[in-house]
């Protein structure tokens, strides 16, 4: 048994005026493992943590219970300048009796005072068998590969090169651009993607930090954070590259509504895709265009919005409404989608150049007439319940954007997450761009639809994210925690009496644990770079193997016997 | 009258937080029950449960995220399944699931860890005290 000193925190009468400190000395005195009890009037003060260090060095006592405040009020920053002053920080404990007692039973002094006798009990209990996890560091190397050059690739790419750090920027087609090759104006500020692409393709091409690797596909990745080895072909041969972070930019698709409104059969049925090509290569001849939306979104199968399609029809339409004499052009919608402080305004503008907006219900979708060629489309006008029919000669489907064919594949060998649709995906919406695995981030559309604009900013953040990576030498796994402080432990096995049961691994939602073949037999070995010590995995084995030491089960059982 | 005693393992990001609101909000509540923070709804073990009915407490209450937001990769679903398996044996068991309050989501704020409080501290109180096995 370890012998400990017990500091009681007045908080200047907050605490001692319901809870009695002498009825609390007088118990604590009764047990044999208390060889101090100090009472301060504020741990907040300096000259408390002064006078409790030397206090703490005078005794002989092994670790020091605080009972004073929450650790969500003062309590963590009372741990911190004790560790500061040499304490341990797993020889720490530290009981809640203001928020957790004297604040709430002001009403009852006498019970609160037995309660927060319980509470130390407790407190004490639990730090007997505290222990402290393990922990490891990994060298990182200080380069990035980023998956993808469309324009969130490249402005992480750009971001990244002009921080000092070397990139590796892997693309499946021949050329960077992306999506963005393929249009020719940008919404909302209606510039040509050529100027928006430029700055970026110059980059790649003159920073001698980028290196472009064309006609890659990746194949396997191994390693963790700081330390990722990823293999890849490139231009048909094997290869690979050690990488300190992973920025996943490999946008989405287009989808084609094969069957929808006669597409792939009618030749002027079209989507917007075809619409960019035509206008980029001046093909494009229409003076009565119909834009169609939600072709293949909002529905049953996709019911998502994909974000950007109304915009881009606000684009082509009012495009085609300010430069051709005499145009009339019809947007055919379920609800235009503009939002934030510029697409309103964009939505108004295309309004005011003569486009008109026929808003139609999701059952009754506009009907095509002509079969192979269409003259007419009649739409049923959900907001003055009359039928029209609009005089043709374009019609054009915005389509959302879909995943990637490869996306779960991808996924799976980076071990991130893909959402229902199969967008990769965040683990939790307060940490955006982040992914699974720590070091791994995702921007553009490969995380959502978004505008290629959205796509440079989201590509930055995520090159800033991973700077704060690759700006260390060595990242030890205890810092990987992602809220302030550290982890608050690893999980631990006994190898002597772990079964291999695997439950830990079926468990883990990190898959941080797999058995491994050691001397004969079978055990579960955690890997402390991927643990976020949450603890699936304890709960899950049969006896009692899997651990975490700052919180283990003695800890816990002795809890429970001291708590009344 | 019956004065249960209640354990609670409150999540640290979620139940936690509305036991520290309503202490910060000094909201007065029955004394009988003793907060065991833990890092996920997750790491609360089955037999820590068993241990602590047998042991003669009247009633466990295990508050966690809400689905979906669960910081750890979506671990509150897991505990959830195991926990109300749980439930069930101890409704075969004659303990009976009402000592064990499954929560998720729903004691983040101060008044909502108030209200499951009070109400849980109800409910036991109508039941008879649980004997110490141990
Ligand atoms: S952006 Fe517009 S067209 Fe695209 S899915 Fe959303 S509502 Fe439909
Ligand atoms: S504590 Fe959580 S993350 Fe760590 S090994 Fe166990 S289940 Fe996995
Ligand atoms: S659950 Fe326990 S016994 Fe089974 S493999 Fe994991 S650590 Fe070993």
């Amino acid at each position: 048994m370890a012998n400990i000193s017990v500091f009681l925190c007045k908080c200047f009468g907050e605490i001692d005026n319901t809870i009695n400190f002498d009825f609390l000395r007088e118990e604590l005195s009764k047990d044999p493992s208390v060889v101090l009890i100090s009472i301060v009037d504020s741990l907040c003060l300096e000259t408390d943590i002064e006078k409790t260090v030397s206090q703490i060095r005078e005794s002989n006592s092994d670790k020091v219970l605080i009972a004073a405040c929450s650790t969500l009020s003062r309590g963590n920053l009372v741990i911190e300048s004790l560790i500061k002053e040499g304490v341990e920080r797993h020889k720490i404990g530290l009981v809640d009796i203001r928020e957790g007692c004297a604040w709430i039973h002001g009403d009852n002094p006498e019970d609160a005072s037995k309660k927060a006798k319980d509470l130390i009990n407790m407190g004490i209990a639990a730090l007997q068998h505290k222990d402290m996890s393990d922990d490891m560091s990994v060298t990182v190397h200080p380069n990035a590969l980023i998956i993808g050059a469309g324009p969130a690739g490249l402005a992480a790419a750009m971001s990244l090169a002009r921080t000092g750090f070397k990139v590796n920027l892997l693309e499946r087609s021949k050329v960077p651009g992306g999506m963005l090759k393929l249009i020719s104006r940008c919404y909302p500020d209606n510039d040509d993607a050529s100027n928006k692409l430029g700055p970026y393709l110059r980059e790649v091409e003159n920073n001698p930090l980028i290196t472009f690797y064309p006609q890659s596909k990746i194949t396997s990745v191994e390693g963790d954070t700081g330390n990722f080895t990823v293999h890849f072909s490139f231009q048909e041969k094997d290869s690979f590259i050690q990488a300190g972070v992973i920025i996943v930019a490999t946008g989405a698709k287009i989808f084609f509504p094969t069957g929808l409104y006669g597409y792939g059969e009618i030749k002027n049925v079209i989507n917007q895709m075809e619409f960019e090509r035509q206008s980029l290569n001046g093909s494009l001849e229409t003076k009565k265009p119909v834009f169609i939306q939600c072709v293949g979104a909002r529905n049953r199968e996709r019911p998502y919005c994909s974000t950007i399609c109304c915009p881009i029809s606000l684009k082509n339409a009012s495009r085609i409404a300010e430069d051709i004499p005499g145009a009339s052009v019809f947007i055919l919608h379920r609800g235009i989608m503009t939002p934030g402080n510029t697409l309103e305004k964009y939505y108004r503008d295309t309004l005011s150049s003569g486009v008109q907006f026929i808003r139609f219900e999701e059952e009754q979708p506009p009907r095509i007439i002509g079969s192979d060629y269409v003259e007419a489309v009649e739409v049923y006008d959900a907001i003055t319940g009359i039928t029209r029919k609009i005089e043709t000669d374009l019609v054009v489907l915005s389509t959302p954007l879909v995943p990637n064919n490869d996306n779960v594949q991808l996924a799976e060998m980076l071990d991130i997450e893909v959402d229902r649709y199969g967008f990769f995906s965040e683990i939790y919406p307060m940490h955006p761009l982040e992914t699974k695995t720590d070091g791994i981030f995702i921007c553009g559309s490969a995380r959502w639809p978004v505008s290629s604009d959205h796509s440079i900013l989201q590509g930055k953040a995520a090159a800033m994210k991973a700077v704060s990576y690759l700006r260390q030498s060595k990242i030890a796994a205890s810092t990987l925690s992602r809220v302030p402080g550290l982890k608050s432990g690893h999980a631990r096995v006994v190898p002597e009496s772990c079964t291999g049961c695997g439950n830990c691994v079926a468990a883990c939602p990190f898959d941080a644990c797999h058995i491994e073949k050691l001397e004969g037999r079978y055990i579960s070995i955690v890997n402390m770079m991927k643990c976020k010590a949450c603890g699936s995995c304890v709960s899950v084995c049969p006896n009692g193997t899997m651990q975490i030491p700052e919180h283990n089960y003695r800890m816990v059982g002795e809890m429970i016997k001291m708590a009344f | 009258m019956n004065q249960p005693r209640i354990l609670i393992f409150a999540c640290k990001w979620c139940g936690f937080i509305g036991a520290d609101a309503a202490g910060k909000k000094r909201i007065s509540l029955p004394s009988r029950f003793r907060v065991i923070p833990m890092e996920c709804a997750s790491l609360v073990e089955t037999d820590a449960i068993l241990r602590a009915l047998a042991g003669g407490i009247d009633g466990i209450a295990v508050l966690g995220c809400h689905i979906g937001g669960c910081r750890y990769n979506n671990a509150n679903h897991t505990a959830i399944k195991r926990l109300e398996l749980l439930q069930d044996l101890l409704d075969t068991t004659g303990i009976g699931s009402s000592r064990l309050l499954l929560s998720f989501g729903t004691a983040h704020e101060d008044y909502q860890f108030e209200e499951i409080i009070k109400n849980f501290f109800d409910e036991l109180t109508l039941l008879p005290p649980l004997d110490p096995w141990l």
